[in-house]
């Protein structure tokens, strides 16, 4: 398993880099959304699933993102690439100042005050005349699906190995340390402070580039649909189905999630969020380390596993 | 004259209209184990606090091998060689024992970049060392009393300190496990670094240290050695009653 795993990653990359010229264009602009949601729930992965904080203010990043891109196309006539450096700038000035000072609260405490965050940045944009105030800013049409997915497939990618990096790096160890008892990691020499502001703005560069990539793409955006608490949640739900704090099962979360969600909305409509909610409420409860977590053990504990999980939450 | 590894020039801790440490005044030597007693509330754990930087004092300044560090967050302490363990037991609860021992040899005084499989190497050795080597896969939660005692231990020392504060080890021990646990301290004494021993338990105060404080109220009412602070009259009065031990 773990010599075939390189190369199933490698076929299924290769796969997806050909896909364009494989799928019809449907799919294609499903696969643009689910590689964006993986990346952003591969961000929420650093931060919540590394560090252990619940965030709910990396959809702001992803809303930086999208204004940097068309603040930076509509307003000032420069070129996409430039932009999406704007979105990252905006990001990491944001993360920098509003990180130090969040990043004090722990637990429910942070996850509110920066919920709060993300409505305070909604009505800001509202407020600028230079984002179109509520009203938005609609972006030059580039008629290019093809772009689109390769981009936001080259974005997930060097999320994942990011990821990757961390997960052997003494900087994702201090990370993990900071998330399992924080103050024992202080006491033993983690300079806990410098750790989670690095690692939300790590996370925030990773969702700006996704909202700038979306923006393009949707080409048009307003306060309301840059800074969506939903998207917030959704990624949240995906990288803790797949797996908080694994590599690949934010990914994998993100993937399935996207696809039984297209699925369910296109037979089902209305009672599709209400099956979607009862699958991952059933979900935590049975496999509360996500699916990669599943995956790994329970061909050794096989039911037990799931009975294991809830004794141990105390379900 | 050598300089003293930990120095504490009249350290007070004032938690709004408690004094908590008052005018406290400690030097430990290189080498040295001091153990630390006091009744309930005496400040004990308040001025393991404020040695390892979790707390900050009101007045007073801590020198560490004779630089100042009043002013240093705890991290950049454990930086400079203080390690410490905590009365309630602060592990990594969803990492392995081997993990857990991973992040004091991978930080603690290391500031280079380490490889996670050479801090891993290190703290296996550590684990040995403390007789735990052969739970080194299973998570720490999972870890009965003396064993999360030794992880401890193993976790403070692979920071590689020269200074460790070892706040109740023993509490929440039976009497035979408390010989494993003071085993295994010995076995971290011999290592010749500095240690400050917090103990309520006689027994394991009087085979560790080499000089005895007592904090009573926050103040030092007496130092000196084992033999000298347990038959002093103040001593037994305010920590020990009228029983003798």
């Amino acid at each position: 398993m773990k010599r075939l795993l390189p190369v199933l990653l490698i076929g299924v990359v290769g796969v997806l880099i050909a896909l364009p010229w494989i799928a019809g264009p449907t799919l294609i602009q499903f696969a643009i959304n689910a590689l964006m949601l993986a990346t952003l729930a591969q961000g929420w992965n650093i931060i919540g699933g590394f560090a252990g904080y619940a965030s709910f203010g990396n959809s702001i990043f992803f809303g930086l993102g999208s204004y940097g891109v068309a603040i930076a196309m509509v307003q000032w006539n420069l070129p996409f690439g430039v932009g999406l450096a704007v979105g990252v700038v905006f990001s990491v000035v944001f993360a920098l100042a509003m990180g130090v000072p969040v990043l004090r609260l722990r637990g429910h405490y942070f996850a509110i005050a920066t919920l709060a965050l993300s409505q305070v940045m909604s009505a800001i944009f509202s407020n600028l005349d230079i984002a179109g105030r509520n009203i938005g800013l609609v972006l030059p049409l580039l008629r290019s699906d093809t772009l689109f997915y390769e981009l936001s497939l080259a974005l997930l990618i060097v999320a994942t190995l990011i990821v990757f990096w961390l997960s052997r790096s003494r900087f994702g160890f201090g990370l993990i340390a900071i998330r399992e008892n924080e103050d024992a990691a202080q006491s033993m020499g983690v300079n806990t402070t410098r750790y989670k502001v690095l690692a939300f703005t790590l996370a925030g560069i990773l969702s700006s580039l996704a909202g700038g990539i979306h923006a393009y793409w949707i080409t048009f955006i307003d306060p309301n649909s840059a800074f969506d608490l939903s998207l917030n949640v959704k990624m949240i739900i995906m990288a803790v189905f797949g797996g908080p704090g694994s590599v690949l099962g934010p990914v994998i979360g993100a993937a399935l999630l996207s696809g039984v969600s297209e699925l369910l909305s296109s037979t089902l409509s209305s009672v599709a969020s209400l099956f979607f909610g009862l699958v991952i409420v059933i979900a935590v409860i049975l496999m509360p380390k996500g699916l990669t977590d599943c995956w790994l053990k329970f061909p050794v504990s096989r039911w037990h596993y799931f009975i294991h999980n809830i004794r141990q939450y105390r379900l | 004259m050598t300089t003293p590894i930990l120095s504490l020039k009249n350290i007070s801790k004032r938690f709004g209209g408690l004094l908590a440490v008052n005018g406290v005044h400690v030097d430990i030597m290189p080498g040295e184990t001091v153990g630390l007693i006091g009744p309930n509330g005496a400040g004990k754990t308040t001025l393991v606090s404020l040695i390892s930087g979790t707390l900050t004092p009101t007045t007073g300044d801590i020198l560490f091998q004779g630089k100042n560090i009043t002013a240093l967050p705890a991290f950049e302490r454990a930086r400079l060689g203080i390690g410490r363990t905590f009365q309630i037991m602060k592990p990594f609860p969803g990492l392995s024992v081997l993990d857990n021992v991973a992040v004091g040899a991978l930080y603690g005084t290391t500031t280079t970049n380490k490889s996670l499989s050479q801090a891993r190497d290190e703290a296996m050795e550590w684990l040995r060392r403390m007789d735990l080597h052969l739970k080194a896969e299973q998570r720490a939660d999972e870890l009965g009393g003396p064993d999360r005692k030794r992880l401890e231990l193993a976790k403070a020392m692979a920071m590689k300190p020269t200074l460790l504060l070892l706040d109740e080890v023993m509490a929440g021990l039976n009497l035979v496990e408390i010989d494993e646990v003071i085993d295994a301290i010995k076995v971290v004494r011999e290592t010749g670094i500095s240690i400050l021993v917090i103990e309520h338990m006689m027994k394991v105060i009087q085979s560790l240290s080499d000089r005895l404080l007592v904090l009573h109220h926050g103040q030092q009412i007496m130092a000196g050695t084992p033999q000298e602070v347990l038959n002093d009259p103040r001593v037994i009065e305010a920590y020990l009653g009228k029983r003798r031990v």
